[in-house]
């Protein structure tokens, strides 16, 4: 069918301005959707990599309702050991142990409540990228040393500097005092403002021993860069603590499900405004193939005369509305793409939005995220509604009849 | 007598690729005022090309014409536009309605332009409806009139601000006869009642015969010049 | 004027010579402009519900400190509030409150838990007319009067301390002498709010008790002070700080920066937005007038000869698109009216809510339409809408008449 491809082709240019104005209008729209889309994507895988990678792991195993109620006493037992038990039964190495509590820091001047964080050293460093951040001073000495880290700002707002000592005090897990003096060897610098300003690390040893843990943690958190094979490892560790029926794994949305809110939020709200836009430019180009009907009535009585069928001539209408559609998509996708191809390499920095990075978690320079669906989403919707566009002037055409249709001028 | 029209060695070239046309060569032509002229010729001679450069639609490429005194080869676009506003009626083949206007608004449309008050052109609208025989018709929008109807429309719009000259082209050629005829005596009766000059274009052997003058273009050139008012 | 009302009715019954084809294109049209003011109803109503959330957030319009505490929020960074200078000038008439407080970190413990969070200091009629807490007491009571011996704490920070109404806490802070002062309160109320971080973050009592725990006797961390006129904040605060150049005093905006941000962000995405929608629609637009000229290229060339000047007509199709404009302007800013009233309060977002949460927002957005935005968004479709209808006029006027006349 060469010929009816020809011959819709032939029809396109036959009002060059026009077809070109259309073709604009879907192009325009196809290559913000790319662009946006991409950009927004880009913006929320580096949101989650970014909190996933600081701390809180992609998925973590905890005791049946410490995610809502973080009890000191909600522990799971025997906490290293199970981390081992996990690392050798699934192969992943990134497997760490934490205990969580809260107590009263005191500097020589100042004193405040923070969340007091015990890790494993070595392994900590496979899990979080806190142990890279060090700022001033070191890291653990020792898996059982007798120091902690704090963050840049509870430090500034301590008085704190390395090698000042820190007393805390706080309640164990069996009820009793936990209190004890311990240096501060380094100090971190995460970029996070909850880890930064709230949170004073451990080795788990010295944790378990200073707050009465005997062997007991609160999570074990697990790390890997992709964040895809999610439920893979869920289903693999789920297997092996499926013996301890008060174990449950949480993935990194249940574990911060704001973040998750906020991305699907912002998503819903972004595919809102780009559906409202490109019901607008289905309506500012229906004129284009509206009229490429009504003012050829009089070619299409000629043919319905030599035989041909309506159902051929409304092919012949969607056919023409395809390939515009289709050469629109295809100039508007490519200009998008090379958009965030640009930025893809260079980066997309907002100026002045360090604060709000922060505050959300995000870096500062945004990628968009190149992929199947962040280039080709965007354009699919158009096309669905441009050819329901032509669908309404194509299907008029089966109301012609053949003489009236040919008096027509 | 003052002439009304005057052409001098008017020619007019239009380059049609490498080829060069040409559409009128050297003409030279007076129109009197009260004259009754119709210009014929078989297709291609020159007809309406000539009548567009009288109406100032068309530059000659030299040569002078001159209506009312005025040379209108030299004037500028705008100024032709009010040439034709204030001294010419223009009927054409066919198309000479605006389509969302009624046959009154139409032929008050000139008038509204030229200033003319809202009573004056009320009444002069009606009373040259009337006398072309569209009485009744005066709410009637175009695609509600018959063709013959229409071209007397054209032509009560034409002469109804008493221009110097009205310029008809091919006036009759969608009409039957009886229309042909009808519009023809309205023509003449407002050429001789109403003393104004009309030059027509046509094929119609009718119209030339009842012509004042007639003028015959071939290929662009006058070739012969029939004075019919005295026979 | 003879010839204005024939351009008029000319170009209005032009409009309506293709009725389906100007309906397409009035429906995108009224569809684009309520997408623009709906959609900034919406980011409007957001910005306001920051602001608000923020200054009803204990921040309050203005703020004044002792020069380092909101580096180092301590009660060693405080300032006296028995100062006659300072009560005289709070007295102005543009402040209609001003509430004082003494605001320092500390612990707060039950039997079970402990958590760290800031006490809040507050004298309970002041603080009434200012901030959140007095109205979203849910059980027990507000602070009665300077005298009341309990404290108030958040809904959120009650299930954490496995406590109740009635129970007694023991708040831990330092005081003046940078030593641990700890005391134990009874609950008398408790509150609730949109902002869980809020919820579990302050304690609240009265300004009484906690100057004795922290060991002062009129000493203050901060005053948070409302405004009669938000528009002339920036001149109270820049009386205030003329009169008191002792003293921190920030505007709203100043102590929570990243609200500002938010808001301003907003604000600029208005006309991009707009712009965005007008580039949609625009397209169609020009094609549509365009169909209209070159279908009617012939009338075009008779109103030449008939002595029309290429203005009449460019104002004709010019005057058509004006016409095409207001209409759709008419009826999209109808449209986004009736439809931010059919949304009452606002939309209700707490499926999201812990999302809204870290954005600092509460779960109901509401669609607020002001005079400015309207403004904005009306004349971007408007001058843009004039711009973009003079190519199609102007093709119009320029035909060549013999030409378009001849083409019969």
């Amino acid at each position: 069918m060469t010929s009816s491809w020809t011959f819709a082709w032939r029809n396109i240019w036959r009002y060059p301005r026009r077809t070109i104005l259309t073709i604009l209008a879907i192009a325009f729209g196809a290559g913000l959707l790319v662009f946006s889309i991409g950009l927004q994507l880009g913006q929320y895988d580096l949101m989650i990599q970014n909190s996933v990678r600081i701390y809180h792991g992609l998925l973590q195993v905890q005791k049946e309702g410490y995610q809502d109620e973080p009890k000191m006493r909600s522990s799971i037992a025997n906490i290293r050991e199970l981390g081992e038990q996990l690392r050798q039964a699934t192969g992943i190495e990134a497997i760490t142990a934490r205990a969580n509590g809260f107590a009263l820091v005191s500097s020589a001047t100042r004193t405040y409540g923070t969340l007091i964080v015990g890790v494993e050293p070595k392994l900590e460093e496979r899990v979080s990228s806190l142990p890279g951040v060090i700022k001033d001073g070191h890291y653990f000495s020792a898996v059982d040393a007798q120091e902690v880290l704090i963050g840049r700002s509870l430090a500034r707002n301590m008085q704190l500097s390395v090698g000042d000592e820190l007393t805390i005090l706080g309640t164990g897990r069996d009820g009793s005092v936990a209190a004890t003096i311990l240096p501060v060897v380094g100090i971190y610098e995460s970029g996070s403002r909850e880890l930064d300003r709230n949170m004073v690390q451990m080795p788990l040893a010295t944790f378990q021993d200073v707050f009465s843990m005997q062997g007991h943690g609160h999570a074990l958190v697990i790390y890997h860069k992709d964040v895809k094979q999610l439920e893979v490892f869920r289903v693999q560790i789920q297997q092996q603590i499926s013996k301890h029926n008060t174990l449950t794994v949480l993935s990194w949305d249940e574990i911060q499900p704001g973040l998750k809110q906020m991305i699907e939020l912002d998503y819903s709200s972004g595919w809102m405004m780009y559906i409202v836009l490109v019901v607008v430019i289905t309506f500012s180009i229906l004129n284009t193939f509206l009229m490429s009907v009504l003012e050829r009535t009089r070619e299409f009585g000629i043919m319905l005369a030599l035989g041909y069928r309506p159902f051929d001539i409304g092919r012949l209408v969607m056919l023409e509305a395809l390939i515009l559609t289709l050469i629109a998509l295809t100039i508007g996708t490519a200009i998008g793409f090379a958009i965030n191809l640009y930025f893809y390499i260079y980066g997309l920095s907002f100026s002045g939005m360090d604060e709000l990075a922060k505050m959300y978690n995000m870096p500062s320079t945004i990628t968009p995220q190149l992929s199947l669906q962040s280039i080709f989403m965007g354009p699919a919707v158009i096309l669905i509604f441009t050819l329901l566009a032509a669908l309404y002037p194509a299907l008029r055409i089966r109301l012609l009849q053949p003489v009236v249709a040919m008096r027509k001028i | 007598m003052t002439m009304v029209v005057s052409c001098k060695h008017v020619t007019k070239t239009y380059q049609q690729g490498p080829v060069e046309i040409n559409a009128l060569t050297d003409i030279n032509l007076d129109i009197k005022r009260q004259d009754f002229i119709c210009l014929s010729g078989p297709s291609g001679s020159g007809k309406s090309t000539l009548l567009n450069m009288i109406g100032g639609l068309d530059e000659p490429t030299s040569g002078e014409i001159t209506v009312d005194g005025e040379r209108i080869d030299l004037m500028n676009k705008s100024q032709l536009a009010t040439m034709r506003l204030n001294k010419i009626g223009f009927v054409f083949q066919a198309y000479n309605l605006i389509p969302v206007l009624t046959a009154q608004e139409n032929i008050e449309m000139v008038m509204q332009m030229q200033g003319v008050a809202r009573q004056q052109r009320n009444q002069l609208s009606s009373e040259i409806l009337q006398e072309m025989g569209l009485a009744g018709m005066e709410q009637r929008k175009p695609s509600e009139l018959s063709g013959g109807q229409q071209q007397r429309v054209a032509v009560a719009r034409a002469i109804v601000g008493e221009p110097s000259l009205v310029l008809a082209d091919e006036p009759t050629a969608n009409l039957d006869s009886h229309n042909a005829e009808n519009l023809l005596d309205q023509m003449r009766h407002m050429n001789e009642e109403h003393n104004m000059t009309f030059v027509i274009s046509t094929h119609d052997p009718m119209i030339m015969e009842r012509a004042g003058r007639l003028i015959k273009l071939h290929d662009g050139q006058i070739i012969d010049m029939i004075d019919q008012n005295h026979r | 004027m003879n010839s204005f009302h024939l351009l008029i009715s000319l170009a209005w019954r032009n409009l309506w010579r293709n009725h389906r084809r100007t309906l397409v294109i009035l429906f995108a049209m009224v569809l684009g402009v309520w997408a623009m003011i709906f959609t900034a109803a919406f980011m409007r109503g957001m910005s306001l519900q920051i602001v608000d959330d923020t200054i009803e957030n204990m921040t309050g319009h203005i703020q004044i400190h002792a020069p380092s505490y909101l580096d180092d929020p301590v009660i060693e960074h405080s300032f006296s509030s028995a100062n006659p200078l300072l009560s005289r000038s709070l007295q102005s008439t543009e402040i209609t409150a001003a509430a004082y407080r003494i605001r320092v970190p500390a612990v707060v413990a039950s039997e079970r838990e402990s958590i760290g969070l800031v006490m809040v200091g507050i004298d309970p009629d002041d603080e009434g007319q200012l901030s959140f807490i007095q109205s979203s007491i849910i059980e027990g009571h507000y602070l009665k009067d300077a005298s009341e011996p309990g404290v108030i704490i958040g809904r959120k920070l009650a299930e954490r301390l496995e406590t109740r109404l009635g129970k007694r806490i023991v708040l831990m802070t330092q005081n003046n002498k940078n030593e641990i002062a700890d005391r134990g309160f009874r609950i008398v109320g408790i509150f609730d709010t949109d902002l869980e971080a809020v919820e579990i973050g302050y304690v609240f009592l009265t300004r009484n008790l906690a100057a004795k725990l922290v060991g002062v006797t009129d000493d203050v961390s901060e005053i948070a002070i409302k405004v009669s006129d938000l528009k002339r904040l920036d001149e109270v605060v820049e009386g205030l700080r003329q009169q008191h150049p002792e003293l921190d005093i920030k505007a709203w905006y100043e102590l929570q920066p990243i609200s500002k941000l938010m808001v301003d962000l907003y604000d600029s995405f208005h006309l991009v937005w707009h712009l965005i929608v007008f580039l949609a629609m625009g397209f169609g637009i020009v094609n549509t007038l365009l169909m209209a000229v070159f279908e009617r290229t012939r009338e075009f060339g008779l109103f030449q000869a008939l002595g029309l000047k290429p203005g009449f007509i460019l104002g004709q199709v010019w005057v058509e698109a004006l016409m095409l404009l207001i209409l759709g302007l008419a009826l999209g800013n109808g449209l986004a009216w009736v439809s931010v009233l059919a949304t009452g309060e606002g939309i209700d977002v707490s499926a999201f809510a812990e999302g809204m949460e870290m954005a600092n927002l509460s779960n109901i957005i509401p669609f607020v339409i002001v005079g400015q935005d309207l403004l904005l968004a009306n004349s971007v479709v408007f001058v843009l809408g004039m711009l973009t209808g003079l190519y199609p006029a102007w093709r119009a006027a320029h035909l060549v008449p013999a030409d378009a006349i001849t083409r019969i």
